[in-house]
């Protein structure tokens, strides 16, 4: 216990290091390094940099923290905070604010679309009171093609604002403000309140019905986790659109470094994750053009991911 | 305290479990038995609350089971599954540890007692050894016994376990059903066994569950009859009583192959328990057999009218009397092959070998499956030896083993030298 808490104050410590090191790079230089102390320099650390990262390191940890949940309620290291339709329902909110409304409020459409998509796979879900984890899983994957069938037509008619929603759709913080921060800043309490079901998470790694013979409320656990991680993935995805395999990867390599205990898990799941989107981020926008942070973290990820998984079957 | 009332259960058209109705406490150990899909495991799910009957009342403690928070519930009543998949890598320890979650609920930090708890939890399933240990890293045999352990965290009144030694090896089966024996005294155990012989041997009571409904349910040896046993199981099995605990011992009974029965009769005489698993292996092999003459008390005679095997008898303790004498040089005429066993000699049975003596048969098997130099076997004053060796120097045929004594039967009733 003692060094699993050792852990997360490294962790913690890492986290601020990111911040303050990925604030400093840029392609505009580095403070003491050619970036001059005067008022334009200010603008570009504390307007430009800054609210970058905070809000960066703020979706990946709420991205990571969804993830740490998908794969704890469906026990399956495979599964991602976008399972339940997530991110093609955000997909397709903000493309509709993108061809009909001109891109006005398309985070809030998106956020709207990540929160209904996962309320109709729920609702589709449900039996007699009861969502078998099974069926929830299934519809994810329906209600997800169908929406993407949905964006897909958007996009075939989109004309001119084709490339806007393709560059929505591979995620990035170009754009990002303080505003977004502020949104953002709703993903920590929403992250940590999920810690009050770290116990009944460890628990249901054995099953639905071991977790309710061991007395875990599993139809509550089921609904309030399900309400707090799309809760987060939605803001997340209306903030930097849908960003893969942070919520993926950050799970799994956190699990294997102190374990699958949902008390460590989760809070070292949430800064490891916004670590490496921060990261990937400084990467995407200081290497050359500005490309898409989505096309870093798969680039990146998906290699990382096969090691992870060579390295289990070897064991 | 549970009780079932009138418990009926259907997955959609499909009825699973009808007319259920029993109680059990604290104190009792409770099989329940039957062929696959008569309702064992949905009995437990029913019991548990993972399925709801669609008719009828559980009551727990006199409580309604639906009356019950999840927590609750599981204070009173702890689940070992048939089986277990773990999905995470947590170590032996957490997971045991987990039984403890109905007393601790979400926030209330692990104490001393809990610690405790679990150390003693692990120590009854020897399972100590492997505290530090990925679940997902040990034999199913050893997860089984993790999950019983964190099931005995639980501190449960009532536990139920669905085939706990399905992995278990034989050392560790009689183990764990130990300890759950033990167990029992001081709350309910109700258990699914696959194994009639476990559930006799350990189970204060046995339901046998057949065609969804209780076909029978008392003592062990009340229940497990030949009878009930065919209607439940559609096999023929011998109940014979352990010696030692007076608990019933099932053996099934292979059929005859082809289930036609051989040409060739064999007659059997035997004594003291010695014949009865040639009586078995002969009606096995499907000849027509025979045996006597026995006295009612005599073991062999118990097996042979299990097996429905015509038997000449005598009252207990009677010597063999000039009629059943008659009898059996009658039945000698008809038959082919005499196996003898060479068991003990005495006033009471020695008529038998007289008969056998002026028989004409094709044959002679004597079987001597012990050793018996220098121990005393004939109380006849000589007279069984002399006609035992008088019968050797005629050829019979000397075996050691049940099935070279079946051997030699097939090769005199086939001709074969």
């Amino acid at each position: 216990m003692q060094k699993r808490g050792l852990f997360l104050v490294l962790l913690f410590l890492a986290v601020v290091a990111s911040v303050l090191v990925c604030t400093a790079i840029g392609p505009a230089g580095t403070p003491f390094l050619g970036l001059a102390g005067d008022e334009t320099s200010s603008i570009i650390l504390f307007s430009v940099r800054l609210p970058r990262v905070i809000a960066a390191l703020l979706v990946g940890a709420g991205l990571a923290a969804a993830g740490v949940v998908m794969q704890g309620l469906f026990r399956n290291s495979m599964a991602d905070p976008y399972l339940l339709g997530t991110s093609s329902g955000g997909a397709l909110g903000a493309a509709i604010a993108i061809v009909f409304l001109a891109g006005a409020f398309h985070w809030v459409l998106a956020f709207a679309g990540c929160i209904a998509a996962t309320f109709l796979v729920y609702g589709i879900s449900r039996k007699g009171g009861r969502i078998p984890v099974e069926q929830l899983l299934l519809t994810g994957i329906a209600v997800s093609m169908f929406l993407s069938a949905i964006l897909s037509f958007l996009m075939y008619t989109a004309g001119k604002s084709l490339h806007q929603i393709f560059l929505w759709l591979m995620g990035g913080f170009w754009s990002t403000s303080w505003n977004d921060v502020w949104i953002g800043l709703l993903i920590v309490p929403a992250s940590l309140s999920l810690l009050l079901f770290s116990r009944e998470l460890n628990i249901f790694a054995f099953g639905e019905e071991d977790a309710f013979h061991l007395g875990v409320d599993i139809e509550f656990l089921k609904k309030a986790l399900l309400l707090v991680s799309s809760f987060i993935t939605g803001l997340a995805v209306a903030i930097a659109g849908s960003i893969g395999f942070i919520g993926l990867i950050t799970p799994h390599l956190m699990r294997l470094v102190i374990g699958p205990d949902h008390r460590v898990l989760l809070p070292a799941s949430m800064m490891a994750g916004g670590i490496l989107l921060l990261f990937s981020d400084t990467l995407a926008r200081t290497a050359g053009n500005e490309i898409p942070v989505g096309v870093v973290t798969a680039f990146f990820g998906a290699p990382f991911f096969i090691l992870l998984l060579k390295r289990r079957y070897r064991q | 305290m549970i009780e079932l009332r009138d418990v009926e259960l259907d997955y959609g058209a499909r009825v699973v479990l009808k007319q259920v109705s029993f109680m059990s406490g604290r104190g009792e150990f409770l099989g329940v038995i039957g062929p696959n899909g008569s309702g064992k495991t949905t009995l437990l799910k029913a019991i548990s609350r993972i399925v709801p009957p669609s008719n009828g009342i559980i009551l727990i403690n006199d409580q309604a089971l639906g009356n019950f928070s999840s927590l609750e519930l599981s204070r009173e009543m702890a689940v070992v599954p048939q089986a277990t998949d773990p999905g995470f890598d947590f170590t032996v320890r957490d997971v045991v540890m987990m039984g403890r979650y109905p007393h601790i609920g979400s926030f209330r930090r692990e104490r001393d007692e809990d610690r405790e708890i679990i150390r003693k939890a692990m120590d009854t399933t020897g399972i100590t050894h492997l505290s530090d240990r990925s679940v997902r890293a040990i034999s199913g045999g050893e997860l089984q016994r993790v999950i019983i352990a964190r099931a005995l965290a639980q501190q449960p009144r009532i536990l139920l376990l669905d085939e706990p030694t399905a992995h278990l090896d034989l050392g560790q089966q009689m183990s764990i059903l130990h300890a759950m024996k033990e167990l029992s005294r001081q709350i309910a155990v109700i258990g699914v066994f696959h194994d009639l012989n476990y559930a006799a041997h350990f189970c204060d009571r046995i339901i046998l569950l057949h065609d969804h409904r209780i076909l029978a349910m008392g003592r062990p040896e009340d229940v497990l009859t030949q009878d009930a046993i065919r209607t439940a199981f559609g096999i023929d099995v011998m109940v014979r009583k352990n010696p030692f605990t007076g608990r019933p011992v099932i053996s099934p009974l292979t059929k005859p192959e082809n289930g036609r029965s051989k040409g060739g009769r064999v007659h059997v005489i035997c004594g003291g328990g010695e014949g009865s698993d040639l009586l078995v292996g002969l009606s096995a092999a499907g000849y027509q057999v025979t045996a006597g003459v026995l006295s009612v008390n005599d073991s062999d005679y118990r097996t042979a009218r299990m097996l429905g095997i015509p038997c000449i008898s005598e009252p207990p303790f009677s010597p063999v009397s000039a009629g059943s004498m008659g009898e059996l040089a009658l039945i000698l005429d008809e038959t082919n092959v005499v196996v003898l066993t060479r068991g003990l000699w005495g006033a009471g049975n020695i008529g038998n070998l007289h008969v056998l003596e002026s028989a004409k048969v094709r044959g002679i098997v004597i079987l001597d499956s012990h050793a018996r130099d220098g121990e005393e076997w004939d109380f006849t004053g000589g007279k069984a030896a002399a006609i035992l060796d008088g019968l050797g120097a005629n050829g019979a045929i000397p075996v050691r083993e049940v099935s070279s004594a079946i051997a030699a039967v097939a090769r005199i009733i086939e001709g074969v030298p």
